[in-house]
């Protein structure tokens, strides 16, 4: 079995690694880079979990080889915060209990992130539209789609 | 236990000559891989090698004199948001891709990786089916261009030899008096669904004279299929209310759907009438008759 050999960068950090034919970007994060906070949900695209940026794109590491991604930059929940400030999504996610379980929150946040790279000012119907990927099964999608345009508010104050 | 997806080989060919190559000496046991929204969700375990086709610079959407070119890697977002495919009669590829999945699998399928799959409910071919698209297909032994209603074998089967790769899709001008709708039927009209019934169709006309029609049904054989006979009988004629009725209970007529967990095929046939004659309608305003 030949090993393929990649170069990644995950939230501005390079790793060179030897990875199977079959191993999915999500297993790379989680397994060989202790990066936990992109989850594994049902592995078919479908729930969203897995949601990383690619190219300030929405991603789903499940469906997504690391092979794929060589030479590419990733950004995962982990990489938003600058040092002990949170990114406006996640303070936005906290002040408004956007989080029941918590197991969707990242591939949320990482959804709404790549929406907020490309849209300044979005509907809530924009919003909603891009967590059609996003299945949440506790919270509902209130009071992440209030967090969300929040958020937007508080990136447009700060450019 | 079932057999897992275990490729032991990974290739990210420089060139068509190098992925042809590779995909003629794995033969089955190789598989493309561009999107992987499709083969990351089937895994299937008899694949031994994987042909990356992203370095061979197929992610294009372009213009010349004649027509569209869309290379088979152009992701469907792409597609969705491109200028190139926002006027008449050629928005109906962008108005069929909207309604494709979510958008975030938008972000990672292509347009090639979706024609080759080769699903009976696919929603691009029919968008591409009543413009009258090509295909360019490359094997070892050169390339060839052939119609997208050829492209289709069977369910899941396209003509695609072992040591041949889909690069790209060409859409030719249609005349400017054209106008296309896309249209599907499924279960939560708002949400990720596959399609119950899904059609477009596309008309010429001057005031209400039809100088020509195209109509694309899905979901209602093992192929995308196009209903020919419905088609003759809009072609010559002016139209009108009674005609579009008449051409859409022919198109009903030619399905040959399948009763499955979305819906039974007598409904299917009933919906390919509704679906159909709205389309028509559609088109027909698009084409700039029909003013509302």
């Amino acid at each position: 079995m030949a090993k393929v050999k990649v170069s990644i960068g995950v939230n501005g950090k390079w790793h060179e690694l030897a990875v199977e034919p079959y191993e999915t970007l999500l297993n790379v994060l989680r397994n060989r880079l202790g990066l936990t906070g992109t989850k594994m949900g049902c592995g078919k695209g479908e729930c969203g979990a897995c949601t990383v940026n690619i190219n300030g794109k929405a991603i789903l590491s499940c469906l997504t080889l690391a092979a794929q991604v060589d030479g590419k930059e990733i950004l995962t929940i982990e990489g938003l915060q600058r040092g002990a400030e949170l990114h406006p999504l996640q303070e936005a996610f906290v002040k408004y209990s956007a989080v029941q379980c918590g197991y969707c929150t990242p591939g949320i946040i990482m959804a709404a992130k790549a929406l907020l790279d490309r849209e300044r000012n979005p509907s809530e119907e924009v919003v909603r539209k891009a967590l059609s990927n996003n299945l949440c099964r506790c919270t509902g999608y209130d009071k992440p789609v209030k967090a969300i345009l929040e958020a937007a508010k508080t990136v447009r104050g700060k450019k | 236990m079932m057999p897992l997806f275990r490729p032991r080989e990974y290739y990210r060919p420089k060139d068509l000559r190098e992925a042809t190559w590779l995909l003629s000496s794995f033969g089955r046991k190789a598989k493309v891989i561009a999107g992987g929204t499709d083969l990351l969700v089937d895994k299937p375990s008899e694949v031994e090698c994987l042909v990356d086709i992203s370095n061979l610079n197929l992610g294009y959407i372009g213009k010349d004199g004649d027509g569209i070119n869309i290379g088979a890697a152009a992701t469907l977002d792409l597609i969705e948001s491109s200028p190139i495919l926002s006027s008449e009669p050629y928005r109906v590829v962008s108005e069929a891709v909207s309604m494709m999945a979510t958008p975030t699998v938008r972000n990672m399928a292509t347009i090639g990786g979706n024609i080759c799959n080769a699903s009976p409910a696919a929603d691009l071919p029919l968008a591409l089916m009543v413009l009258d698209s090509t295909v360019k297909i490359v094997g070892l032994s050169g390339s060839k261009i052939l119609s997208i209603g050829d492209f289709f074998k069977d369910v899941n089967k396209t003509i695609l030899g072992e040591d041949e790769l889909l690069v790209e899709v060409h859409i030719p001008l249609s005349p400017k008096n054209s106008g296309a709708a896309f249209l599907k039927l499924r279960h939560h009209q708002t949400s990720i669904d596959l399609a119950i019934v899904n059609v477009a169709t596309k008309l010429t006309c001057s005031d209400n004279f039809c100088e020509d029609a195209r109509i694309a049904l899905g979901a209602v054989a093992k192929t995308p299929i196009y209903a020919k006979k419905a088609e003759r009988l809009l072609i010559g004629r002016r139209l009108d209310i009674e005609l579009i009725q008449r051409a859409a209970e022919a198109a009903s007529g030619v399905s040959k759907p399948i009763d499955d967990v979305r819906a039974s095929a007598g409904y299917r046939r009933r919906m390919v009438a509704v679906l159909v004659k709205r389309a028509l309608e559609v088109s027909a305003r698009r084409c700039g008759i029909w003013q509302k």
